[in-house]
């Protein structure tokens, strides 16, 4: 049986956005045994992707501190770099599949691949790109119309077309503090993961915003429990959120800030209904679960390329404060701006199965639906030209793709 | 046999000199005693040697902690004899192939140690050497290389000046046989007195084949002075404050972006600890050299802990108060001068009249100054007074020159050879001659260097720079006036003592000899990394000799001239120059790859 690797060194988003392209390799390609080389914190994580063999863990740190031995000879660090890939077994492949365009990730492609699909496909010390990564390179530095999003956009690069039916991540029953099993396991209540962190200071909403929509669900939906969803390093949102709320609400909140594992977090993600933030990691990760995603997106964030992935998702996407919005209603090139006012009511209703209004001057909504050319947002507000761009972007960037066949029968090839 | 016999026995087979010096050289230099633990333990001057209670666990925790810092291909040399303990405990923790050189000052003192410890089962793997300091020093520079020096200190006491010796020769033996090139980043001041020797030191490191960074705060100077518009004091002195912190910070984004070996600060640098902690954390060597006079400027005592390595101009009270207020490293490293700059030139005619005279003085307003100069006004010579920080003068106001402007190195430089007697007073805060004066000021080296005859006033740590044939030297304020008399009248003797004084620097005195003595001492120190790299181990020939078992880095290597420096970033460089089309080897992969990860600077700052 032929093997391969995927690469996706990059973080928590970029790994569950993954599954698509997981998925269309496999079903493509059923016979031929699938590995995933990803981040260390994150391999208990790729450990529950369907499809996928073996996880093999990318440690940073490692590599760090081998270009900082101090006094070392370069045999002795190719040694030390050597040994650490023994201690892991890791294998070589025929085909690497390289998701990434980082030269870290083009470097570690090469070491294990004998051929590489993917950034870095002709070679560590070429810089020319393949379509599909120059494609996503410009999308990155013009930050233009693109609708083609990102997991489908990994599927183009590794030559496979997006699955037809979303993959779900059925995470295993893993034990849980007590608190939480038991709410968490109430099936009578709505649980609305909110997600308080974000990756990056700028992408973080004012506590005081989660405060009002934690009381907002508390008084519109019955029944319901706001999950509070964070890293360690979060801790103290979470409890500047609990301070912030009246003791009436705290029964309504289950904080689980900084105290589940990743395959745990995504164990009560499973089972929560909604999932509300800025930070797309855990929003992806609650979509892979199985929760419906209401998206804050500011900052950097972009519906498009990164919206929650599926069917049924909602984005409120920051379009500028009404001064500095262009007139054409395209983004706003001041996109780093902090929004003034935020989509709390707007998201209620959305759970409420209200239409969300639109009378917000600094937020668009976006509603995620999908066809054969993978994934989409669409906007009451804006036009639909875009959406069937992507057929000819498609292939433009897969000449072969039209003939699935053929796209397969060449990666037989390359795979030998 | 008894033991010593049977000691003798081992000796001979190795050193058999040092077997029949031992047996005519008597002990006596060591007290031996039964410790608690029942094996022999010796005292000297009333002071354990080692532990009376259980001589073999303290060697053993000596060991386990020595041998935590120490490197495979180093040679390890101990320092301070006593019983040998810490000799046996160390070499059971080594291989056994290894060996280790033990520095014997003075045999007595080994005559009582074999007499009462067996060498036998670990003696034949110690390479003892004995002597005279001098010669202690030439036999471990010849033998060793990566020398890692390893002090126990209770015995090193007993023979202290002669080990202190053996390492001032060992480093001037080392500093000879230098041949890598470090990186080395110097960091001066925003402006002041060390800020033309942070230049010195570029010019000295530079000529001595190191690459040189040079971050020069001088740049910032306008705006750190304009802050002095600030009324409020207080509210100045936090703006002061933060404007030093932040070129701090631009001084850890250079580190970033271009990791030297070592970063070498000169006084005054705007480095605060919290940069010193940064750059500790990532592994950065750092040295200061404070040139000011400890009992002055106290800020040394906030900064000690900041600095791997501290080089004083003073000796034993300062570097005793360094060490005893926590300093790892502190060292006496006397200041210099630049014979390329302080040279004896030919001046103009303008010159000459602008700048010469009978006497000068060159230097700022301290109260010592403003007391003991007026004794040469109103003489039967032309005496002229430059330099700064001289409002209010007094009398002296009719002799300032250019109104108090501070002076720059090349009209200083003109200044000294254009004037018959120049005057070297050093700077106190007090009235008639420091009593406590022992470092000697820069202008010492400057004039002596620009062939310019000097009077001096009398400073403890002169004579071993500079003796009585080459400046005269005065030992009270009332000498200032009949020596200068005498003196003028006296050109020959002037000019004689001058080019003594001249060549003395040129010898012995310049920065390039500082700099070495600096490096050297650093190397001895941490000879896995500066020792290393000044030794050559990071050249291309010696990393091929290294590699010989890695062929596909040989090949990479070969491609380099075999005397330059080569680092993971050279190798990453060199792959990168290939082909674009070519297929990689494993080995070139993980160099880049390394070299990704060393590139790494977002967590610098």
């Amino acid at each position: 049986m032929s093997r391969s690797l995927l690469l996706q060194l990059a973080r928590l988003g970029d790994l569950i956005q993954s599954l698509p392209v997981i998925h269309s390799l496999r079903t493509d390609f059923p016979e031929r045994q699938l590995d995933l080389l990803c981040a260390a914190p994150l391999v208990s994580l790729g450990r529950f992707f369907s499809g996928i063999d073996r996880v093999y863990p990318w440690d940073g740190e490692r590599w760090r501190s081998f270009s900082t031995l101090a006094g070392k000879d370069e045999k002795d660090l190719v040694e030390a770099a050597e040994h650490y890939l023994t201690d892991f077994a890791f294998d070589s492949y025929p085909l690497a599949y390289n998701l990434n365009n980082h030269p870290r990730s083009i470097l570690a492609a090469h070491l294990f691949g004998e051929r590489v699909i993917g950034s870095g496909d002709l070679g560590p010390l070429n810089s020319s790109r393949p379509p599909w990564v120059d494609y996503l390179h410009q999308v990155a530095c013009e930050r233009g119309d693109n609708r083609i999003h990102l997991a489908d956009a990994f599927c183009g690069i590794c030559g496979v077309m997006p699955p037809a039916l979303t993959p779900i991540l059925e995470p295993p029953d893993l034990e849980l503090p007590g608190d939480i099993t038991q709410i968490i396991n109430d099936s009578s209540l709505i649980k609305i993961g909110i997600v308080l962190g974000a990756g990056d200071a700028d992408r973080r909403v004012p506590v005081a915003t989660w405060k009002r929509l934690i009381e907002g669900c508390a008084e519109h939906l019955p029944n319901s429990v706001c999950v509070l969803i964070g890293g360690a390093g979060e801790r103290e949102i979470g409890m500047a959120v609990e301070n912030q709320l009246s003791t009436i609400y705290l029964s309504r909140i289950l904080n689980c800030v900084g105290r589940t594992t990743l395959p745990q977090l995504a164990n009560v993600l499973h089972r929560c209904q909604w999932v509300v933030g800025s930070d797309t990691g855990p929003l992806h990760l609650g979509v892979a679960c199985g929760a419906r995603a209401i998206g804050w997106y500011f900052s950097r964030a972009r519906v498009h390329e990164t919206g929650p992935y599926g069917v049924g998702h909602y984005v409120w996407q920051y379009r500028g404060t009404p001064s500095t919005a262009s007139i054409n209603g395209a983004y706003d090139k001041e996109y780093l701006h902090v929004p003034s006012t935020w989509p709390v009511l707007e998201t209620l209703e959305l759970m409420q199965d209200q239409d969300g209004g639109t009378g917000l001057l600094e937020w668009e909504l976006w509603n995620s639906k999908r066809d054969k050319w993978g994934m989409f947002y669409t906007s009451g507000e804006a036009s639909e030209v875009g959406i069937t761009q992507r057929e000819e972007a498609w292939s433009q960037l897969s000449h072969c793709l039209s003939n699935h066949q053929v796209v397969s029968n060449s990666h037989a090839k390359i795979a030998g | 046999m008894n033991i010593f016999q049977r000691n003798l026995e081992i000796l001979r087979q190795h050193d058999p000199a040092l077997a029949a010096k031992i047996a005519e050289t008597s002990g006596g230099v060591l007290r031996i005693q039964s410790a608690k633990s029942g094996v022999p333990t010796a005292m000297h001057k009333n002071r354990d040697i080692h532990s009376a209670y259980d001589p073999l666990r303290e060697a053993e925790r000596w060991a386990d902690h020595q041998i935590g810092n120490c490197q495979s291909g180093e040679t390890l040399i101990v320092l301070g004899l006593g019983l040998f303990y810490h000799v046996e405990a160390l070499l059971a923790k080594l291989p056994q192939d290894s060996i280790i050189i033990v520095v014997v000052p003075n045999l007595s003192e080994l005559v009582d140690g074999l007499a009462v410890r067996s060498l036998d089962g670990w003696g034949e793997r110690v390479c003892w050497v004995w002597g005279q300091p001098e010669s202690l020093a030439s036999q471990v520079a010849r033998q060793a290389k990566r020398i890692r020096l390893l002090t126990y200190e209770p015995a090193l006491m007993i023979h202290q000046a002669e080990y202190e010796t053996f390492r001032s020769r060992l480093r001037d033996q080392l500093a000879k046989g230098v041949s890598g090139r470090l990186h080395i980043m110097v960091v001066g001041p925003i402006y002041g007195g060390s800020l033309p020797i942070a230049g010195y030191m570029v010019r000295a490191l530079e000529a001595l084949g190191h690459r040189v960074s040079w971050v020069d705060h001088s740049l910032h100077a306008p705006g750190f002075q304009n802050l002095n518009a600030i009324q409020d004091s207080r509210l100045r002195m936090t703006v002061q404050q933060r404007f030093s912190d932040t070129l701090g910070v631009i001084t850890l984004a250079h580190v970033a972006e271009d990791p030297p070996d070592l970063v070498l600060a000169m006084s005054q640098a705007p480095l605060s600890m919290a940069v010193l902690e940064q750059m500790r954390r990532k592994k950065v060597i750092t040295a200061m050299w404070f040139v000011e006079n400890f009992r002055h400027l106290t800020y040394w005592q906030q900064m000690i802990e900041g600095y791997d390595f501290w080089f004083v101009m003073q000796q034993a009270s300062c570097m005793e108060a360094f060490k005893n207020a926590g300093a790892s490293h502190v060292s006496y490293l006397p200041l210099a001068a630049d014979p390329t700059l302080h040279q004896p030139i030919t001046l103009t005619c303008d010159d000459q009249l602008e700048l010469g005279a009978d006497v000068s003085f060159l230097g700022a307003g301290y109260r010592n100054r403003r007391e003991i100069l007026p004794v040469l006004l109103g003489k039967e010579w032309t005496f002229k007074l430059w330099g700064n920080e001289w409002d209010r003068a007094g009398a002296l106001a009719l002799v300032l020159q250019r109104n108090g402007a501070r002076i720059d190195t090349q009209t200083s430089v003109k200044i000294f050879n254009a004037t018959s007697v120049n005057v070297n007073l050093h700077s106190y805060t007090g009235s008639g001659f420091d009593p406590d004066g022992d470092g000697v000021n820069p202008r010492t080296f400057e004039l002596a260097s620009c062939g310019a005859f000097q009077v001096i006033d009398h400073r403890s740590l002169l004579p071993e720079i500079f003796d009585d044939s080459m400046m005269a030297v005065v030992r009270n304020p009332d000498e200032l006036l009949p020596v200068v008399r005498t003196y003028l009248h006296e050109p020959e003797l002037r000019k004689i003592m001058a080019e003594k004084s001249r060549q003395r620097v040129v010898h012995s005195h310049t920065y390039v000899h500082r700099m070495q003595t600096m490096l050297s001492t650093m190397g001895l120190a941490c000879p896995d990394r500066i020792g290393a790299i000044l030794q050559g181990d990071r050249q291309a020939e010696a990393l091929l000799t290294r590699s010989q078992d890695c062929p596909e880095l040989q090949t990479l290597l070969k491609t380099f001239p075999k005397t330059d420096r080569v680092e993971l970033v050279d190798l990453a460089n060199a792959i990168r120059q290939k082909n674009p089309e070519t297929k990689l080897r494993r080995e070139e992969l993980l160099i880049l790859m390394m070299d990704e990860y060393r590139q790494e600077t977002r967590d610098f700052i």
